[in-house]
């Protein structure tokens, strides 16, 4: 008790208040997102209905729905999954398992991280030059997807490789003893006991892809279509840009203000929707793999 | 218990991990059928020795080995030698319990399914086979598919046995295989070792544990091998006055 300096009531005291900061701190973080979430449903929820969210905008954006920008946020983030996550989770075998370490490692690890630092409208205007231009698919929601998917591969490919990184190395061992081969190791024993936390990376760009407006301007969004879109060429709406447009280029603007929380309400919803189906497979991968 | 010569033999190995100089000059013949025991203190080679046994050295960089080791007459540091067919030969039990986060049943049947085991009532035999050699059989019997993670150390370290005899191996190489695990676990362990009448490697930092399981053993010092011989002579009588310091606990 000597060493100590403090009382016992003296460190029951710090302890007593060590905790109540945290909580504070916790507290306030959930009071902003209610505050936000509250907010946007408070002004939004009336615009929505089913008009709302199944038809085509009319008069000016200020009558009709959203379906179409819906349509379209829907197919740019998952098309942008089904670019980022076979690139990184590939990027991220290859760097846990494959690579030896040297000077090619480290730039590419290099370049990985400062890539998820890039501006998003940085990312916009490369999609512009290489998938709208360059490569000719124009303004669709193809250049849209390969946009989206390269600003969230650093964030997949992160995400994976430190999930592999964690898988204990006595698994590999132990496969390879038995055995196996390299890439057998991995597709049967590693991969299966990472991919939950690979996983996680996945839906956190899910999210960010979903709600990005810069990278899609230049390169899939159009102000207002008539039709849906007919394939992976078509330009469409998407629910980012149509908030952009209605709160900025509109004619209406005070008019559309409701539809403009509506829609940002309607694109939350539809990340968390995204968020809790990959949540939900991720835990159901959980099952009986932890160790 | 029957002695049919060697089934491992080790001709003047050196090994090293970049510029250090691991295993010098190793020379020993590893009956078959018998349990040899690898001890001496830390880092003075004899894990390195084991793993040299099945390849899983292979990964290591920066490893270079010289010399030549033979199992069951053949090199297996030779040119046309293949490392997966050496381990599906030479099994292999680690330091930590390290079964896949699997069912106990696919845990059996990784290594049979590799070599393309596919019918139901084979595999059913097959992990029914290795388990009650492993002596886990009457424990495990009706939560096959349960996770293998939710069994105690022990019997998970025992999943591990089993998943490597169900390859059928002709060596069994053991790495401190009771290291972690509680007395009584150990004992179980202890026990299948002895009555297994396989041809056993292990590494063991515990002396009264060679003593218990072991035909031969082995004292590697420093990178060398200095003695071997009948695990009852090297503990009773060692020729070399480093064993008898060894054993006697006089360092290590």
């Amino acid at each position: 008790m000597i060493l100590t300096g403090f009382s016992q009531k003296d460190r029951k005291a710090r302890e007593t208040l060590a905790l109540s900061v945290i909580r504070l701190v916790a507290g306030g973080f959930l009071a902003i997102l209610a505050l936000i979430v509250g907010y946007l449903a408070w002004r939004g929820l009336g615009a929505i209905s089913w008009e709302f969210l199944s038809q085509f905008p009319r008069d000016s954006m200020t009558a009709g729905g959203i379906w179409p920008a819906i349509l379209g946020t829907f197919w740019l983030a998952v098309g942008a999954m089904l670019v980022a996550i076979p690139l990184g989770f590939g990027t991220a075998i290859y760097l846990s398992d494959y690579a030896r370490p040297g000077p090619l490692l480290t730039i590419i690890r290099l370049g990985v991280n400062n890539l998820a630092g890039v501006p998003s409208v940085v990312f916009g205007l490369y999609g512009l030059a290489v998938f709208v231009g360059f490569m000719g698919f124009g303004r669709s929601l193809l250049s849209g997807c390969l946009t989206l998917g390269a600003l969230t591969l650093p964030t997949v490919t992160a995400a994976a490789e430190e999930a592999l990184r964690q898988t204990p190395a006595s698994f590999r061992e132990a496969a390879l003893a038995l055995g196996a081969n390299r890439w057998q190791a991995i597709r049967q024993v590693i991969l299966p006991a990472a991919l939950p936390g690979m996983l996680t990376g996945a839906i956190l760009a899910l999210g960010r892809a979903a709600g990005e407006t810069a990278p899609i301007v230049f390169t899939a969004s159009a102000a207002l279509t008539l039709a849906p879109p007919e394939s992976m060429f078509s330009e469409s709406m998407a629910l980012p840009t149509h908030i952009f447009n209605l709160a900025t280029n509109g004619s209406h603007i005070a008019a559309t203000l409701p539809r403009q929380f509506g829609t940002c309400l309607t694109l939350i919803v539809l990340v968390l929707g995204l968020s809790l189906i990959a949540i939900i497979l991720r835990a159901r991968l959980r099952k009986g793999r932890k160790w | 218990m029957v002695d049919d010569g060697p089934i491992i033999s080790a001709r003047d190995v050196n090994f090293f991990y970049g510029a250090f100089h691991a295993l010098r000059g190793v020379s020993l013949d590893i009956r078959a059928n018998q349990v040899t025991a690898l001890i001496g203190p830390s880092g003075c080679g004899k894990s390195t020795f084991l793993k040299l046994l099945n390849r899983m050295n292979d990964f290591t960089p920066g490893a270079r080995l010289s010399g030549e080791i033979l199992v069951a007459g053949r090199s297996i540091y030779g040119q046309d030698s293949d490392p997966v067919s050496i381990r599906r030969l030479v099994g292999m039990v680690f330091q930590r319990p390290n079964p896949f986060p699997k069912s106990i049943y696919d845990n059996i049947c990784y290594g049979p399914r590799l070599i393309g085991a596919k019918k139901k009532a084979e595999l059913d035999a097959l992990v029914e086979k290795a388990l009650r050699a492993a002596a886990l059989w009457d424990d495990v019997k009706d939560k096959l598919g349960k996770s293998a993670l939710e069994l105690s150390g022990g019997q998970q370290q025992r999943v591990c046995i089993a998943r490597a005899l169900a390859l059928e191996p002709e060596i069994l190489l053991m790495d401190e295989p009771t290291s972690a695990l509680d007395p009584i676990a150990t004992a179980k362990v202890e026990e299948w070792i002895k009555s297994s009448g396989m041809s056993i490697v292990i590494v063991t930092h515990n002396m009264q544990q060679a003593g218990r399981v072991s035909d031969y053993t082995a004292f590697f010092y420093m990178g060398e091998l200095v003695e071997f011989g009948p695990t009852m002579d090297i503990f009773t009588r060692p020729r070399e006055e480093r064993t008898e310091n060894y054993i006697t606990g006089r360092f290590g």
